[in-house]
């Protein structure tokens, strides 16, 4: 029997310590009362820092037999995971848990809304796609504007003396190639993720200050590009830079594909400036097991008191709510609230219903065996051969693929030109260790789904295609969790 | 032009290498295979990749430089007197880092860098023209850090020096083109006449081959390393003694042709960019047609060979083949135009 504590350091001793004694003295006991077999049995206690999140207190996880001849007798047996989440665990429901998840396998307690398959396609992400086509159906439900959901109730794109260094080192690059005539008319900026246009003002009033001072005319030359996947996001912002609007063009673009979109700019972009939109992409994980390799399986599914009582509130059988979050997610509240009156008069009654939904929602797992990486495709363009150092070198770990930063950041970089730089800020994880030491995902932030970016795996991709990618804390807000990744391109 | 064949076509030189195979390159440089093992790979790959170009119908094949690490260190790693402290990388198509502390052995006849059993091996596998490519001097001494010259274009002409007894040698053992690339000049147009001297020592004393040179916007990692136009070569490169010019244009558009017709440029051929190859989708032949005949209308067709852009490194092999598989097609269709014949059975499109 494996014990293994993924908390960080602060949450296992000192004064904002866990009391997880308690707990894992319950759990062992559950354990060896029971009839599991021990040597195949571990337990995962996370520090869950997301008070809305996809777990319950306990959870089981079955890891599939990892049988590399197919057709070979299951040598492997039956072997589990026990997740706890020391932060809500009780220790006699902890116990209680364990002794009814290994005897029985909840199957009955709990109603399945897909079938088991990877992270990256759960349908977790099409409440999450909901969330950014629907927010202001959403903000007006809840009150309160996306924002306030972040961590420290605001994005960190707004600091005018971060965009003030950044210019400078722009009109810097410019001068040396105005100097040898390789400097194009057109000076292109993107962004991707808006906001609230923050960002994009500070950083255009700043460069028109500056540009006077410098007097090289490079603002009029400037086309500052404003992507995003929420049309409602991009009129925000759209409307906090109108008076910038000779220079601004506003796209709705799909993130995980930047060039369908911008093939125009390719080799073009002097500076991509990304704002907390990976952490809020598609992802997979794997989990490295005794050496072997296993893929995360995931299912959504809702407990039956909140499906009993879900279905109840809409006038539906508790067997049909699968089909009607399904067309919840397909056609949005609106639409649904047409289809079918009866259960929704209001558009306000699909809202607060699928409100209602996403904060029931459970997400369980299963570990299946990953025979083969080099034919996982991490992204697109990236096969799963990338990931073989990262996981060789580190031992058993758990962790997240990005799939969807992969994409967006490898579709990215071809629109750099070759002086270019992307900066990127979000929530990474910078080293594989870091896994070991705290729960990096999924939470929910208020409609929307947060993950850890893996930040080791965006380093080999960028470095396979020839760019420097680096981290550093975020410069300008202490005891942040947000980093700066910077690309550049080498040699 | 040592395919009689009017347009004949041409690979730039690198051919696509697959992920299996960077694994395999990575694994030596990481000393977890031998290096025995990685040249018989490599030997494998290399006939793989003159099948590739032969059935795709390309007239001057090369070897894809498949046993190269990168453009600069194959041949820094064998250049006499540069030394590479740290030989191991994370990532076999890495740069190292090398050093000249002292001045290179340019009067010793056998410090030499044995390209030419690579061109052997490749001659042996095909009957066709073979084209032998390495990177420049000029090019290769952006990437040494120099502590030997207090000038540092005598750090270039040093190279020059040791590559001609190698472009001797290649001559001799049967290359049908030599050709001197020089990946970096477009980021130094200021250094053009620097390399033409250095360029014209290489080929000091060559007679049989073609003689090029290659210079592009750079392709490491299937991206531009600079940006800006051809005309910083000119008039400068006319004096360098060579016969081809290998330029890239399909990525670009074909507006520096007219650089030709400025600057009239007697017998000196231009091998054509008609493939870009940071694209990997790949050009239908009529469009291979159409970038021809835009050449067309300032050269004549024996002053013309077709090839891609650059090399094919970064573009994955089924793209790759049926790139060349294009290009030969287009290249093909003119010329049947030209000659009033029609292409022969597998050049049709």
């Amino acid at each position: 029997m494996l014990i293994e504590l993924r908390a960080s350091d602060d949450r296992l001793r000192g004064p904002k310590a866990v009391d997880a004694a308690p707990i894992l003295t319950a759990a062992y006991r559950a354990a060896v009362d029971g009839r599991a077999d021990l040597s195949r049995l571990r337990f995962v206690c996370d520090y869950i820092q997301y008070r809305q999140n996809f777990r319950d207190p306990v959870e089981l996880r079955r890891v599939e037999p990892w049988n590399i001849e197919p057709g070979s007798p299951a040598a492997d047996g039956e072997s589990f995971e026990i997740a706890i989440d020391l932060r809500r665990a009780r220790p006699d429901a902890v116990d209680a848990g364990i002794k009814a998840s290994i005897t029985d396998p909840r199957e009955c307690d709990r109603l399945p809304l897909e079938k088991w398959g990877p992270g990256s396609r759960s349908l977790i992400w099409g409440f999450n796609t909901l969330y950014w086509k629907a927010l202001s159906l959403w903000e007006q439900s809840t009150g309160k504007g996306y924002e306030s959901a972040l961590p420290g109730g605001e994005s960190d794109a707004r600091n005018a003396e971060a965009a003030r260094e950044l210019i400078l080192r722009l009109f810097a690059l410019w001068d040396g190639l105005a100097s040898r005539r390789a400097l194009p008319e057109e000076l292109y900026v993107l962004e991707l993720g808006v906001g609230n246009g923050n960002q994009a003002r500070v950083f255009l009033d700043e460069l028109r200050r500056l540009d006077r001072e410098h007097g090289r005319g490079y603002f009029r030359r400037l086309h500052y590009l404003m992507g995003d996947y929420s049309p409602h996001v991009l009129e925000l912002a759209r409307k906090n830079v109108a008076h910038h609007s000779e220079h601004i063009s506003s796209l709705v673009l799909d993130a995980l594909r930047p060039t369908q979109t911008l093939g125009f700019l390719r080799y073009k972009a002097f500076l991509v400036y990304i704002s907390n939109v990976y952490d809020n992409l598609p992802t997979d994980e794997i989990v490295r097991i005794g050496g072997h390799l296993f893929q995360v399986e995931t299912r959504a599914v809702l407990a039956r008191s909140a499906a009993e009582s879900l279905s109840a509130s809409v006038k539906v059988k508790r067997a049909d709510l699968p089909d009607l979050i399904a067309r919840l997610l397909r056609v949005g509240p609106e639409l649904l609230c047409e289809m079918l009156p009866e259960s929704f008069p209001k558009p306000v009654d699909a809202v607060t219903f699928w409100r209602s939904a996403w904060e029931a929602l459970r997400l369980e797992e299963r570990y299946a065996p990953l025979l083969e990486l080099d034919t996982y495709q991490v992204a697109p363009d990236v096969g799963g051969e990338l990931l073989r150092p990262i996981v060789e070198a580190n031992g058993d770990v758990r962790m997240h693929i990005s799939n969807g930063a992969a994409a967006s950041f490898t579709d990215t970089l071809p629109l750099l030109h070759p002086h270019g730089v992307l900066l990127c800020h979000d929530l990474f994880v910078t080293d594989v260790h870091q896994y070991l030491n705290g729960f990096r995902g999924p939470g929910k932030y208020d409609g929307s789904v947060v993950n850890w970016v893996n930040g080791r795996l965006l380093q080999a991709i960028g470095s396979r295609r020839g760019f420097d990618v680096s981290f550093a804390p975020f410069a300008y807000r202490t005891g942040a969790n947000i980093m700066t990744m910077t690309a550049r391109a080498r040699d | 032009m040592p395919a009689t064949k009017l347009l004949a076509t041409s690979v730039v030189g690198s051919y696509s290498v697959p992920e299996w195979l960077e694994r395999l390159k990575t694994d030596f440089y990481q000393r977890r295979i031998s290096g025995q093992y990685l040249e018989d790979i490599h030997e494998v790959a290399i006939k793989a990749a003159l099948k590739d170009q032969e059935t795709a119908g390309v007239d001057v094949v090369s070897d894809g430089e498949l046993r190269r690490d990168n453009d600069v260190d194959y041949f820094l790693a064998r250049m006499p007197g540069v030394e590479i402290p740290h030989a191991a990388k994370t990532f076999y198509y890495d740069y190292y880092d090398a050093y000249v502390r002292h001045a290179l052995p340019v009067d010793d006849d056998s410090a030499t860098l044995g390209l030419v059993n690579d061109l052997r091996f490749t001659l042996q596998y095909t009957d066709r023209p073979v084209k032998f490519s390495f990177t420049g001097p000029f090019s290769l001494a952006r990437r040494v850090k120099n502590e030997a010259y207090s000038n540092p274009d005598d750090l270039v002409l040093a190279f020059a020096h040791i590559l001609n007894r190698e472009a001797r040698a290649l001559a001799e053992a049967g290359a049908a083109v030599l050709q001197i690339d020089e990946p970096f000049l477009a980021g130094y147009p200021e250094e053009v006449g620097l390399a033409v001297k250095a360029i014209n020592l290489v080929y000091d004393g060559i007679q049989g081959p073609t003689r090029a040179v290659h210079v592009c916007y750079g392709n490491r990692y299937a991206r531009p390393v600079w940006e800006g136009h051809y005309e910083f070569l000119f008039p400068a490169i006319l004096d360098a003694q060579v016969d081809q010019l290998v330029l890239e244009f399909a990525r670009k558009g074909y507006d520096d042709l007219g650089l030709f017709k400025k600057y009239p440029a007697g017998t000196l051929t231009l091998g054509l960019g008609v493939i870009d190859v940071k694209n990997p989708a790949p050009e239908p032949p009529e469009l291979i047609v159409s970038r021809v005949r835009q050449a067309l209308n300032v050269l004549p067709p024996d002053r013309l060979m077709i090839n891609p852009d650059c090399g094919l490194r970064h573009v994955p092999a089924d793209m790759a083949r049926a790139k060349l598989r294009a290009m030969s097609e287009g290249a093909a269709l003119v010329r049947a135009e030209l000659l009033g014949s029609t292409p022969p059975e597998g050049e049709q499109p």
